[in-house]
């Protein structure tokens, strides 16, 4: 970076010496109102020029590139060239205090009071169009669950019927799936069951279709206002939008109830508005600033809340802005106060909203879903308590404060979700490795709800297991012991090594605990959060640690798992690191032993029955805190080696699609893949940008310069921009541990893809410019012409198999299959080539 | 122990030869070489310091080197590793050679004999000698100090930076403990610091390109990178350093329009000759001697090829005395033919209840073992006794077989339930009793490539074996089992025929009525070899993944000196890695201080606000130097957050070196910077009381700290006058 900017200032310095002259008689001119064109150009100039005369002052600043006041604007329609610049409110006013410049401007032109003016983007408006058309056709079709709907719409139907569920992405884009079906009038009874199965007449898949399908056409006038807003011309905005637009990957990503088509908008909307901030670069503080800059904010943190790898939009918005700003300090004629302002105004407009954004989708996203559903046990139990009908259904009408008496079950509170467990089995003898155990009863982790895992709280002092009268609860401190409810046997921990984790010791239930041993058996019972209980023991709240009284020892769940003989239920040892979070246990269910009689309590053990119940409070923020903890931190299980997972580097070469949807009764099938031609150009754009970056710059170290200014400083910004864009969609690929499939190369797609419309033009600009060959630029255009009609046929062909399949008659599924084969076919002559 | 710093070790010993003279007189003298030092003027001054430095180096470094005498954490490891060269045995390790081959040599040539077993640590040294193995690797580690000194010297040009920087080296009882003992740590640390000497050294030789001293330190470059690489494979990390350090300054030649291009190629040239060519070629170098070396069969063999191991002396496959064909009846182990493929392997374990059916697990085992063994028999009979005088029947291309494992008696077996990994594949599983199973025991054996009826031949023969029923072909790749399967690699049968990966040959085949032949005939050359040490290498390191339930190191612990790692716990002669505290966070201080300092020069500069001359040039010299240092901790320190395989603690020390470099240079430049920021009467005070508090405060942390590498013999928690409470400042430090 600094290189480059060294031969940009290089070239800087050249340039201003040249132009000397011309800013000294330029500044007579200041005080002068200028209204014409002419005269405005000339201002134009004078001020590049007082920008440029600063950096010849010393040989340190480095601006990298004037301020875009050049860049067209958008407002002129697809039919006017891009040439003529038409001059509005955005034109510079070259004053000493650009915020007073700001305020003269108004003076000035004073806005007619309750003028509207109306301007259509005829160009947007129509990629728009056409881009909604192939988007929304023949939406419902097929009428069956297609690939990863599986899931959304799972999602959709358990927001209808506010069941919770865990996912390990932020709930925004899912929302807006269950927002439309909730206007459609689902209900939510449907089971997504698999991939392929057909859908309920009741099931609004175009209601819930039509969200991904808006939102993936929005994103093509998003694509088309980028590109201008960058220099370059509106053929090549429309030429990135109309590749976007015949894309087969994205047609079929927008086209399903999946996320990327949300997330694409969502992250370009972003990325367009603070490049337009560029534009208003001399009316600070003004109206459209801030809009453009909150819009940016909110736009890039919905982003984030539709997958937390919209991060990486979120971040390079901000580079770009950071990139600007740093730009701004250059500018001496802002103030160091000044610059703070800006500073401080960006940075909390950027911190507060997507953070709000992402506070509130969760804040819906917690109280939409308030019933207990298939995936809590995950979460503590704290947390079930808080859902209707969940946990409350267990420990509904339990009692609070642990007593001596009290049948308690054990929960590991963090990580692996598993009760404290003993059964009916000895260690054995001896091991594998030859240590040998103490032979008695096993102690385990086990991770389902059991008779088992019931354990009855005692003092070591009362010999009777009955709640007494009065009772005696449980405090922070306190000695107790635990007895296995089925088994009558007391939890112990002693000088052996541990079965798996040698290096801890072994935790056994003792055979009989009336026999006088020492005592081996007592425990002291910490509490985490003693200030919540006033240091009573309660269910359910209460973290606790289970001090080993003879070793100081905590009670601890290895996280390992025993062999055969312990029935592959996970170890528990005593640890003497005590501040851990595997040492961390909660009372779950409990409810106080009623009777002396050994039988009778067993009896009461194995009929432990269920009542749904009124579900417990538990605040905002600490669901919150713990959804978001379970979130991040918790490694779903991975579904490993799936048929159509692909690796990263696959994606350059489109080496492999993914089978969305297969018909059960015919050979038609919705396969995702991209549009070949488009995808090898991408590829091949993003080579030959490197490429030509190098050898520009190694020109430009000789001092050869082949671009001019203007053209080097928009061939650098365009790399800024999508260069960047694209790697940092695309590379931390690399380093996730996930099955990956195509589609999460879609955003870095995008990026690629402007990429190679803005190195279309490039190529043209270098033949019509710099080889001053008109007709080998006609040449070209005409071969770029070929190479749309080719990807035009591409997308044509290809849609017939996506969209005309589901035709009823036989024959004409055999046609669909004959061209399925041979599109097959040339795919894999394509990547052979 | 040390209680001079370099500067007042050199006041005393001049006070000493002026002592004749007046007390004022003594004085004058102590300012004179103080102010001298502190410009950096005088060179006998530079060499006085820096003798100084490298005394107090030896005396730390050596001090008790002997001590403990047992065996020390990874020493089991690469003690063991240089015996094996001594004794010409063949191992697999996955890193490269050269760091071993070092200790080797180290201990061949300090009359070592090899004998020693290395079993675990604790284990006592009685009369072996390995001591020299630990002053070679000592006096590797001993040169990270001096070798500081000079790279900060020749970056900033000032010497007290250069003191500072190598005093916080010399200090560190982290560094101390690592460097240390028999391990491939100060080799690793010897090279990277050598690497960077040299880029720095040839880059002060650039007023005479050509010359031969700018060679000499071109091709030192090239040497110390070779060695850094061939160490262990982070080395790349300070080549990539060394290749942007190069990059940069060619950008410069490039950048001046009074040098020719011609010019600019052969400068090129002569860096890709010295830096790339070069190290290419010693690192095969050291792979040739490696592999020449090891010669004789050992516990590696079983990660290689057959052909590979045909090798090696020793090894059942050299000078094969095996039946050349395949007969019903032979006793044979299958090793899967892709490169570090393992051997078909069952035990007397089941598949866990949930993965398939509950039946004998089958998996593939890179070890020798005598689980490894098959008979091959006839699809529907059971061989004869090799006493018999039946006619010896053997096995033909396409012919269908059982094959039983010889251990258990269970059959190799498969069925349409899915494999407990690859979960489209179908499982394998060992079935049956003594050698009576079902129909789903038949395999058709196919030679690759072979003529109908042609009969099968061991070693190279490319075998594949089809599931007569199910129609799928016996499978091992390298995706590991979970723990129930002892993480031994997974055996499925895929339904994908022509699968490169289902390829298996035969490894040993016992059938004594057939006769021998040799096998010398399929030795690959060095280049096969060496290509195929690689491949087993990178998979032995995608391998060392934490295991389930296991704790291993984050990177973000390591430069806050969270956690350290026991070296030696035997009563009585405890020694814990752990880095000095006050050094490392105030490492962190600095650095932190230097993205200060550094946005706070950006942003004046961009800004346009000028300085004068002298200070600018200062500022921008030491800003470049920081620069290249934070670049080379960041090369060092951040790529370990991308690894997926299992870290540990000591995996921090090479960014440290580069840390406590950053830190000499910084706080160099604030001292500098201080005077001229506070009133007049303390300016001349303040440089010397903040270098003797900085000196002071260094020393005696290292005090405070130093028994952790020496041996805490007063440090047992259950003595009354234990120091270990005071310095534990940290719960999570376990000593």
């Amino acid at each position: 970076m600094d290189a480059a900017a060294g031969v940009r200032n290089r070239k800087n310095k050249v340039a201003s010496q040249k132009t000397d002259k011309k800013q000294q008689h330029g500044e007579k001119e200041t005080e002068e109102h200028s209204d014409t064109l002419i005269k405005k150009s000339i201002e134009q100039l004078k001020h590049l020029d007082e920008k440029i005369n600063r950096d010849s002052g010393d040989g340190e600043s480095a601006p990298d590139t004037p301020p875009p006041e050049t860049a067209p604007d958008d407002a002129s329609t697809a039919s006017t060239d891009s040439s003529t610049p038409k001059k509005d409110t955005s034109s510079p006013k070259p004053q000493k205090k650009s915020k007073m410049g700001a305020s003269t401007a108004m003076a000035k032109a004073p806005p007619p009071p309750l003028e509207l003016s109306l301007r259509l983007d005829g160009m947007s408006i129509t990629l728009f169009l056409l881009s909604f058309v192939t988007r929304v056709w023949k939406l419902d079709n097929p009428k069956g669950i297609v690939f990863d709907e599986l899931h959304y719409g799972k999602y959709a139907g358990l927001y209808m019927q506010n069941t919770f569920f865990f996912d390990s992405q932020p709930p925004l884009g899912k929302q807006l799936i269950a927002l439309a079906a909730y206007l459609a009038g689902f209900d939510g009874s449907f089971k997504f069951d698999r991939i392929g199965t057909p859908y309920d007449p009741l099931v609004p898949v175009s209601a819930m279709r039509v969200v991904p399908a808006f939102f993936g056409s929005l994103l093509m006038p998003t694509i088309y206002n980028i590109m201008v807003e960058l220099g370059l011309s509106h053929y090549a905005g429309a030429l990135a939008a109309f590749l976007a637009i015949f894309d087969n990957a994205m047609l079929a990503q927008s086209r399903y109830i999946l996320m990327e088509g949300i997330l694409m908008f969502f992250g370009l909307f972003g990325l367009l508005c603070i490049l337009k901030l560029r534009r208003f670069y001399h009316q600070p503080y003004s109206l459209p600033w801030f809009c453009c800059l909150i819009v940016g904010a909110i736009s890039l943190g919905a982003c984030v809340c539709v997958r937390y790898f919209g991060i990486f939009t979120l971040l390079l918005g901000v580079g770009i802005m950071a990139r600007d700003f740093w730009e701004m300090v250059g500018d001496r004629k802002v103030t160091e106060r000044q610059l703070f302002g800006h500073f401080l105004t960006r940075a909390a407009i950027f911190t507060i909203i997507p953070i709000t954004i992402y506070i509130s989708t969760f804040y819906v996203h917690l109280s939409l879903l308030y019933k207990a559903g298939p995936n809590d046990n995950i979460m503590t139990s704290a947390f079930q308590a808080s859902l209707e009908g969940g946990l409350a259904s267990i420990i509904s009408n339990q009692p609070v404060t642990v007593v001596h008496g009290s049948q308690v079950t054990l929960r590991h509170t963090h990580g692996r979700t598993c009760w404290l467990h003993s059964h009916d089995a000895l260690y054995p003898v001896k091991y594998q490795d030859g240590r040998g155990s103490s032979h008695q009863q096993q102690v385990t982790c086990y991770s389902y709800k059991d008779v088992n895992n019931w354990w009855i709280v005692k003092k070591p002092d009362i010999e009777e297991l009955v709640v007494t009268e009065p009772q005696e609860p449980i405090k922070n401190g306190d000695i107790i012991q635990l007895v296995h409810g089925l088994t009558s046997r007391a939890l112990n921990a002693h000088d052996v090594a541990a079965a798996v984790s040698p290096h801890n010791q072994e935790v056994a239930a003792y055979i009989d605990y009336n026999v006088s041993m020492p005592a081996q058996s007592d425990w002291r019972v910490e509490l985490l959060n003693p200030e919540h209980t006033d240091g009573y023991w309660h269910a359910v709240e209460s973290q606790v640690r289970l001090i080993h009284l003879n070793s100081s020892q905590a009670l601890k769940f290895s996280g390992r798992q025993l062999p055969d003989w312990g029935f592959r239920q996970h170890e528990i040892v005593t640890d003497k690191i005590i501040d851990q979070e595997d040492t961390i246990w909660n009372v779950e269910e409990h409810r106080y032993t009623r009777s002396d009689d050994k039988k009778e309590r067993e009896k009461e053990i194995l009929r432990s029955e269920m009542i749904p119940m009124e579900r417990k409070n538990l605040t905002f923020w600490s669901k919150l805190y713990e959804l978001q903890y379970k979130m991040l931190f918790n490694n779903q299980e991975n579904v490993a080696g799936h048929m159509y997972a692909s690796e990263p580097l696959d994606w350059l070469t489109l080496k492999r699609g993914v089978a969305y949807w297969i018909s059960a009764n015919s050979n038609a099938q919705v396969h995702f893949i991209g549009n070949i031609v488009i995808w090898l150009s991408g590829t091949l754009a993003l080579v030959s940008y490197a490429g030509l970056f190098i050898v520009y710059l190694l020109r430009r170290q000789r001092a050869c310069y082949d671009l001019s200014e203007g053209a080097w400083n928009k061939f650098c910004t365009i790399g800024e921009v999508f260069g960047i864009g694209f790697a940092v969609h695309y590379f931390p690929y690399f380093l996730v541990d996930r099955t990956l499939f195509l589609h999460h190369y879609m955003p870095a797609y995008l990026f690629k893809l402007c990429l190679l419309a803005a190195m279309v033009e490039h190529g043209h600009d270098l033949l019509a410019g710099y080889l001053k060959a008109p007709r080998l630029a006609k040449i070209y255009l005409g071969g770029v012409g070929v190479w749309l009609a080719s990807i035009l046929s591409k997308t044509k062909t290809l849609e017939q198999v996506r969209c005309w399949v589901l035709g009823p008659q036989p024959s004409q599924v055999i046609e669909q299959e004959a061209v399925l084969r041979h599109e097959t076919r040339l795919i894999s002559h394509h990547l052979l080539v | 122990m040390a209680q001079d710093t370099p500067k007042k070790s050199k006041a005393g010993a001049n006070k000493s030869s002026t002592s004749s003279s007046s007390h004022l007189n003594v004085e004058l003298t102590i300012d004179k070489v103080f102010m001298k030092y502190r410009r950096s003027e005088s060179g006998p001054v530079w060499w006085g310091v820096f003798l100084a430095v490298c005394a107090l180096t030896a005396a730390t470094r050596f001090y008790n080197v002997g001590e403990p005498k047992h065996v020390v954490w990874d020493e089991t490891h690469f003690g063991k590793f240089g015996s094996w060269y001594i004794n010409r045995t063949f191992f697999f390790d996955v890193h490269p050679p050269l760091g071993k081959m070092l200790i080797g040599a180290f201990g061949y040539m300090t009359g070592y004999d090899g004998t020693f077993p290395f079993v675990k640590p604790g284990d006592s040294y009685d009369g072996v000698h390995y001591l020299g193995m630990r002053v070679c690797c000592t006096t590797l580690g001993a040169c990270l100090v001096p070798f500081a000194f000079i790279i900060v010297w020749q970056m900033t040009q000032s010497l007290p930076a250069a003191t500072l920087a190598s005093s916080l080296i010399l200090f560190d009882v982290g560094l101390l403990t690592l460097t240390q003992y028999i391990l491939l740590d100060p080799i690793l640390l010897f090279f990277i610091m050598g690497s960077v000497l040299g880029a720095v050294m040839f880059h002060a030789q650039k007023h005479r390109p050509f010359h031969p001293v700018w060679w000499g330190w071109l091709v030192f470059t090239g040497f110390m990178l070779s060695g850094s690489v061939s160490t262990k494979f982070v080395g790349l990390f300070v080549v990539l350093y060394v290749g942007l350090h190069t990059i940069a300054s060619l950008w410069e030649l490039y950048g001046d329009l009074s040098n020719p291009l011609s010019l600019v190629g052969k400068h090129f040239l002569a860096r890709a000759v010295g830096l790339i060519l070069l190290p290419v070629i010693l690192y095969c170098v050291y792979f040739y001697i490696h592999l020449t070396i090891l010669c004789k069969s050992g516990n590696g063999d079983g990660f290689y090829s057959s052909a590979f191991q045909s090798q090696l002396e020793g090894n059942s496959l050299y000078n094969a005395s095996m039946p050349f064909e395949l007969a019903y009846g032979a006793e044979v182990t299958l090793k899967n033919a892709r490169t570090g493929g393992g051997y078909l392997h069952s035990h007397i374990h089941l598949y866990p209840e949930g993965v398939g059916a509950r039946q004998q697990q089958i998996t593939t085992y890179s070890h020798k073992d005598f689980n490894n063994k098959w008979l091959v028999k006839k699809w529907n009979e059971e061989p004869g006794d090799w006493e018999d005088d039946d006619p010896t029947e053997l096995v033909k291309n396409g012919d269908l077989i059982r094959l039983e494992h010889v251990p258990t008696g269970r059959n190799l077996h498969s069925h349409r339930e899915p494999s407990p990994v690859t979960r489209r594949h179908h499982q394998i599983t060992g079935y049956g009793e003594n050698g009576e199973g079902d129909v789903n025991d038949v395999w058709r054996v196919e030679v690759v490539g072979g003529e109908e009826e042609e009969v099968v031949k061991t070693v190279i023969h490319k075998l594949r074996f089809v599931h007569y029923l199910v129609g799928c072909a016996l499978m091992s790749h390298n995706k590991q089992l979970p723990k129930w399967g002892y993480e031994q690699m997974e055996v499925t049968c895929n339904p994908n025929v022509h699968d490169p990966n289902n390829l298996w040959n035969i490894e040993d085949n016992v059938f004594p009525n057939l006769p021998n032949s040799s096998f010398e005939i399929y030795a690959p050359n060095f280049l096969e070899k060496f290509l195929e040490s690689h491949t087993v290498m990178f998979q032995g390191n995608s391998g060392l993944k934490p295991k389930e339930g296991e704790i291993t190191s984050q990177p973000w612990q390591w430069p806050i000196n969270f956690k350290g790692q026991w070296f030696s716990a035997i009563d009585g002669f405890k020694v814990y890695l752990l880095g000095n505290p006050i050094i490392w966070w105030g490492n962190l201080v600095v650095l932190a201080a230097f993205v200060f300092v550094y946005v706070y020069q950006a942003y004046r500069r961009q800004r346009g606000v000028s300085d004068d001359r002298q200070t600018k040039e200062r500022r921008e010299r030491t800003m470049s130097a920081c620069g290249w240092l934070v670049l080379a901790w960041a090369l060092h320190y951040l790529p370990f957050y991308a690894m997926g395989r299992i870290l540990y603690f000591h995996h921090y020390f090479p960014a440290l070196l580069f840390s406590s470099m950053l830190t000499g240079v910084i706080i160099d430049y604030l001292l500098e910077s201080l005077p001229s920021l506070v009133p007049q009467y303390l300016a001349s005070s303040v440089y010397p009381a903040l270098t003797g508090l900085f000196y002071s405060t260094l020393i005696y942390s290292f005090y405070l700290f130093a028994p952790l590498a020496y041996g805490m013999h007063n440090l047992d928690p259950t003595f009354e006058n234990s120091t270990v409470h005071q310095i534990r400042w940290l719960d999570s430090w376990e000593f």
